[in-house]
């Protein structure tokens, strides 16, 4: 067994320090160790995106990432966007267009929908389809999530 | 005089009342649940496909730090088998029939404790040969699988009605097809888990992710041997059902050993991995179809023989010939219909319920001989489909009874709006065209049975809050918003007056479960039921407060109004709290348990056994790379006879979540087994529809107000799922002039169809041969 | 939870030096995104050294940039930072195309150009196209005082699934690719049912420049044919500097499909790629040489 690392790094806008072994997933470490349990496993081989988080500012697959990396960065997580007006506005786009049903993949779509609308401004659906490729459903056939995120793209704008 | 505007939520989008939850990443799923003393339980699998244990060692795990037990079968003297042929112990003992077989389970403090004991455990396997293939499992002499079915045949059905030999007399065209459907799973996106804690006396608290909890609770009282009231299953919010919760699996009961054993709550989830190897799968059928008909395009019989590849064990999936024969005998009017199914144990992975139970496979062979024999009539498909499809009040050969059906609606609706015939003419017609990327279109159609019994308990608080306790659980499917729904518009009250409690044994009334497509038409009538009680009980105490016979007031917008003009009367928090608080008291609380007016079938599978049946058609438009075999789903149009629509947006959710169901079962999933082992237990190698995959969609509702249903609805849950593979082949039929037999069409399959190389699915049934 | 192994320390350097002497000290796995170590050690199919060896903050081995004609693109280059760059995007499209089919945001935001190579799967996204743009693979390696380097083409550099001919004590730490002349064209495909997301069945890449109604400098590479990434050499010269004709096209397709020699697996058989190596050449080949 691998020997704990000291950590400290940005959590959702407040610094924290967590002693991870070195072999453990950030995913690992958000829910076992510091109890935010709304990044989700899925498959942990970064194919279902339902683990997605904010790390800098780039969504990633948190189980495919090491815990030890996250030291000295800022990660953000679903519970990080509590305040966030942007993530709001997707949260209330995706009850409001029936976007969510079992929500298993909800957390991780509404992080990677934020990464989508910041990059541009009015995505067209293609555009706003390939950038959930990384995000499995099984419950919704997508058509509802694309939507929610057509929707807040252009309550944006208006 | 203040009028209060009546207001429905009936037919509109009503946004699910746990989204905000789901989306903030609030909801607590059973991963996310940890209990105070918490192990964690872990399982260790067969390394043999078929093998004698010879010795199971697991001293090394038990002296692991942090390990509080280690249990093999020989631990637990008192194990009952599960499962529908009660084949199947959760641990096993002298003999492994599967990879995904239980042999030892650890509880240890932490996950990696658990995980590193397991690899303590030494096993001494013998092995026994394998049997892959149901076809040779029934062969003469074949090694016994399980000892008390020495035959390896776990179940058979036999149906009939008419007289075949005539129809088959009476045909101008008979074509015969085998056709083979392949292994998926259910590829929950939360992977299943349980964690099972006994208080001080020995009561039994599970946090299950069941969609049967009633019934879990009567088999965990049997496995345990103490009375059922001394159980009590509480549902977390799933990740996901489909069916695949239906069942009670080994690993539920090995969390309840381990807990019982070490006096702690243990908890138990599955990994990835581990969710593809020992979850269960949809029925693989092999299957061979003859059907004729006359040169006027009218059907004259239907005979079908299957074969099920049981498995080792029996679950839900070996019991699909019900739904299956129901296609066969009355998605369209069949004069003379046979069906013969054997289920065959085999050392392969064992099937449960799934979306469509069945009926997907059924529906794939039919609808592909419904476009065959159009074809040798010289029809189009759909006038062929048209002038055999079912009508309203027609009994069929099984006994059911069509009370409300939309079926010809949903034919025509699907055809005009696809613009069916014009395409179907004109790809055909380009079929010797030049081009690698071919266009096709396919119909096809399906009919789905719902039933079940469900009680619903319903309170009204001091502030005309509506509490509505019903057995019918949540499983993401948007139950609990339609059941508010319902309520809300028997008693004229605001969705944001009601919650639902659906997922504690110990609170809510019996239910069968959430499966058959049943909870919105059954669980929505026992609501209905409980509230119109209410409703009675709270316009009788305003009568009798104000004076205006029962008969002249109603319930609108939060008040007592009179019926006719809107005027209101009394606010209705008000007058609840006047019964509360009078002096004798009344509170406003009521019951209902609602059974449906179907009947068991007799021992000849005959009856009308569902309230109300749902149709559904779905037009499917591809596109086939003549070089790669890749084919693209560009547009599905689905028609759906739903009675009438309760929520739009949650049942269009429903059915765009099972058109990309069928999607991927037409094209892209297959869980591969080969001798027995899963070669393909990730999603890497296991493809579900991603984002950019999806067709586009157009939906259509046929309301046709069923009778029996609630505000007129009939179940769908399960429909949009069922017909998309055969409209694929069909369509792909129609763009290549080539007719596949087998799921899934990967581009392998389908290059290699197009390139002639492919074998044509044989299969020599019993009869035949 | 994988096997932690024999893992006992973890270093994240900020200097390329401090890192060389680490490796120099032997038995250490190299970690930068993490997308194919983490799993790869979560099914037990790779075990950890001692040290567990972070690159990710070593500046020195970031960067796209132009020196003189060759384009260096340092090992910590996400493919993300790939798609988004001005001078990949123009100058090595086929790359950027390659790019863009790779796994998810997710992982691309992850991914590194120095692990797709170092990880060496027969089916590594950005291969192919590096093969077709010439690109040679710089590692260093602490020997003594100093810092030394050398660079190998990376076909020679790629030796089997998962195997390289890097020395456990070096760092790969940039490709090098050779700005490619004036009327290059290029083309990657990746066989799949999905836009990206998905392990390539086959993939192919052709390049070459264009005089004419002929290609010249032509390179065709396939992925996941063989155990490394390959160039069809008889195809190549079947095509190159000839007028290439419907007949052309068809031979160099032909020879393709006859000189890979694919395995079967879960995900095809050898017999459906070798079709697909044909089919594909022809179509992508077509494209390259007619627009």
């Amino acid at each position: 067994m691998s020997r704990s690392v000291e950590i400290e790094f940005r959590l959702n806008g407040v610094v924290r320090r967590a002693a991870v072994r070195a072999d453990m997933s950030a995913l690992a470490m958000l829910r076992d160790v510091l109890g935010l349990t709304g990044t989700k496993y899925g498959c942990g081989e970064g194919e279902c995106g339902a683990c997605t988080i904010l790390v800098d500012g780039a969504s990633l697959n948190a189980c495919l990432l090491f815990a030890v990396d996250c030291d000295g960065r800022e990660v953000t997580t679903i519970e990080g966007l509590a305040n966030d007006p942007a993530a709001q506005r997707l949260q209330r786009a995706f009850a409001e267009h029936g976007a969510v049903q079992c929500g298993f993949c909800t957390p991780g779509m509404v992080l990677q929908a934020g990464r989508i609308l910041a990059r541009a401004g009015q995505p067209d659906r293609a555009t706003i389809q390939r950038g959930l490729e990384g995000n499995l459903c099984r419950c919704t056939g997508y058509k509802k999530i694309i939507d929610a995120v057509e929707a807040a793209a252009k309550e944006r704008a208006a | 005089m203040t009028v209060i505007e009546r207001a429905t939520l009936i037919g509109k989008r009503v946004p699910k009342m746990d989204a905000p939850e789901k989306a903030s990443g609030k909801t607590r799923y059973i991963h996310d649940i940890d209990v105070s003393g918490q192990l964690w339980g872990k399982i260790l699998r067969s390394a043999r496909v078929h093998a004698r244990i010879r010795r199971i060692d697991t001293s090394r795990a038990k002296a692991l730090p942090g390990v509080h037990v280690v249990l093999t079968a020989a631990d637990v003297p008192d194990q009952r088998p599960i499962g529908v042929n009660k084949d199947h112990p959760a641990l096993k003992g002298d003999k492994v029939r599967c990879v995904r077989d239980e042999i030892a389970a650890v509880a240890a403090d932490t996950e990696a404790i658990a995980q590193a004991a397991l690899a303590l455990i030494e096993v001494e396997y013998e092995d026994l040969p394998v049997i892959a293939d149901p076809e040779a499992a029934l062969a003469p002499g074949a090694p016994v699988i399980n000892e008390k079915h020495a035959d390896n045949v776990a179940m058979r059905f036999d149906y009939a009605h008419g007289d075949v030999a005539q129809g088959e007399a009476e045909s101008d065209v008979v074509v015969e097809d085998s056709f083979k459907l392949h292994y998926v799973t259910h590829c929950c996106m939360g992977v299943s888990g349980v964690i099972a804690e006994f208080d001080a006396s020995g009561n039994l608290l599970l946090h299950s992710n069941t969609q049967v909890p009633f019934l879990h609770k009567r088999e965990f009282a049997e496995i345990l041997g103490i009375d059922p009231g001394r159980i009590r299953i509480v549902q977390p919010p799933i990740g996901g059902g489909f069916g695949s919760k239906l069942d009670i699996y080994p690993f539920e009961i090995i969390a309840v050993y381990l807990a019982r054993a070490a006096r702690r709550p243990v908890k138990l989830v599955y990994t990835r991995e581990e969710e593809f190897l020992a979850s269960p799968t949809r029925q693989p059928v092999i299957l061979r179809l003859r059907s004729g008909c006359r040169k006027d395009g009218s059907l004259t019989f239907r005979s079908v023989e299957t074969l099920h590849d049981n498995g080792a064990y029996t679950s839900w999936g070996a019991t699909t010939p019900f739904v299956m024969m129901q296609t066969f005998s009355s998605l369209y009017r069949v004069p003379h219909c046979k069906y013969h199914t054997t289920v065959a144990y085999t050392n392969n992975p064992y099937a449960g319920s799934f979306r469509g139970y069945g009926n997907l496979q059924a529906t794939f062979a039919v609808e592909s001989h419904m476009d065959k024999l159009a074809e040798a009539v010289g029809m189009d498909p759909l006038a062929f489909r048209l002038r055999n499809a079912q009508d309203p009040g027609e009994v069929t050969g099984q006994g059911m009874t069509f009370k409300s059906c939309g079926f010809k609606d949903c034919l025509r609706s699907a055809a005009e709006r696809s613009g069916f015939l014009a395409r179907h003419a004109e790809y055909r017609a380009a079929q010797g065209a030049g081009g690698r990327v071919k266009r096709g279109i396919g119909i096809a159609s399906m009919l789905h049975v719902g039933g079940g019994a469900c009680g619903t308990i319903l309170k009204l608080d001091d502030f005309a809050h509506v509490t509505l306790m019903t057995g019918a659980s949540e499983i993401g499917q948007g139950s609990e918003t339609v059941l508010a729904q319902l309520v809300c518009e028997e008693l004229g009250l605001p969705l944001s007056a009601v919650t639902v409690v659906n997922n504690d044994t110990d609170i809510t009334p019996w239910d069968v479960g959430v499966h058959a497509s049943r909870t919105t038409f059954i669980a929505g009538n026992s609501a209905i039921g409980a509230a119109r009680k209410a409703k009675a009980k709270i316009l009788a105490a305003a009568a009798k407060k104000t004076g205006v016979p029962e008969g002249e007031l109603d319930l609108v917008g939060g008040f007592v109004v009179r019926a006719a003009s809107g005027e209101a009367i009394v606010e209705l928090a008000k007058l609840l709290r006047g019964l509360h608080f009078s002096d004798k008291a009344e509170l406003v609380m009521t019951t209902h348990y609602y059974e449906p007016p179907s009947v068991h079938q007799d021992k000849g599978f005959k009856g009308d056994v569902s309230a109300a049946y749902a149709w559904a058609t779905q037009v499917v438009e591809v596109e086939v790379d003549l070089d790669t075999g890749i084919v693209k789903m560009t547009k599905v149009t689905g028609a759906h006879d739903v009675g009438r629509v309760i929520n739009r947006l949650g049942i269009e959710g429903q059915i765009e979540g099972g058109v990309v169901m069928g999607q991927g079962y037409a094209l892209t999933e297959n869980l591969v087994i080969e001798d027995g082992r899963v070669k393909n237990p990730s999603f890497r190698d296991y493809k579900l529809v991603t984002a950019p995959e999806i067709p586009e969609m157009d939906l259509a509702f046929i309301e046709t107000m069923d009778g029996e249903g609630p505000q007129g609805a009939k179940g769908v849950g399960e429909a949009p799922a069922i017909c998309i593979a055969a409209a694929t082949a069909n369509a792909i039929c129609n763009a290549t002039g080539v007719r596949i037999y087998e799921l899934p069409f990967t581009p392998e399959k389908v290059y290699r169809a197009l390139k002639g190389v492919a074998p044509k699915v044989a299969w020599r049934t019993r009869a035949a041969a | 939870m994988p096997d932690a192994g024999a893992l006992e320390r973890y270093a994240a350097p900020r200097a390329l030096a401090e890192a060389l002497e680490l490796l120099r000290d032997g038995d250490a796995t190299i970690v930068a995104g993490g997308t194919d170590l983490m799993p790869q050690s979560h099914s037990g199919k790779a075990r950890f050294g001692s040290l567990l060896l972070n690159i990710r903050r070593i500046a020195e081995l970031g960067g796209i940039a132009l020196e003189g004609d060759t384009v260096r693109i340092g090992a910590l280059t996400s493919i993300s930072a790939l798609l988004a760059s001005p001078l990949v995007r123009e100058r090595l499209s086929i790359l950027a195309q390659a790019a863009d089919q790779f796994a998810s945001e997710q992982v691309r935001n992850a991914a590194t150009i120095g692990g797709n190579v170092c990880n060496a799967s027969p089916a590594g996204d950005t291969l192919v196209p590096l093969i077709v743009l010439d690109a040679a693979v710089e590692l260093a390696a602490k020997a003594g005082g100093g810092i030394e380097t050398r660079t190998l083409p990376l076909q020679d550099f790629l030796t089997g699934p998962g195997r390289t001919q890097r020395r456990p004590h070096e760092l790969m730490t940039a490709v090098r690719v050779p700005l490619p002349p004036a009327g290059f064209v290029a083309r990657f495909y990746k066989h799949g049912t999905r836009p990206a997301l998905d392990i390539s069945t086959i993939s192919l890449g052709i390049g070459g420049v264009r005089r004419g109604d002929r290609l010249e400098r032509v390179r065709v590479a396939f992925g996941a044919v063989a155990p490394t990434p390959i160039r069809a050499r008889a195809a190549e010269a079947l095509i190159e500097g000839r007028a290439l004709d419907a007949a052309a096209i068809e031979a160099a397709a032909e020879a393709a499909h006859d000189e890979v020699r694919p395995i079967s697996d879960v995900r095809a058989s050898d017999w459906y790629r070798q079709e697909l190596v044909r089919n594909m050449t022809r179509r992508v080949l077509a494209h390259v040489a007619f627009g």
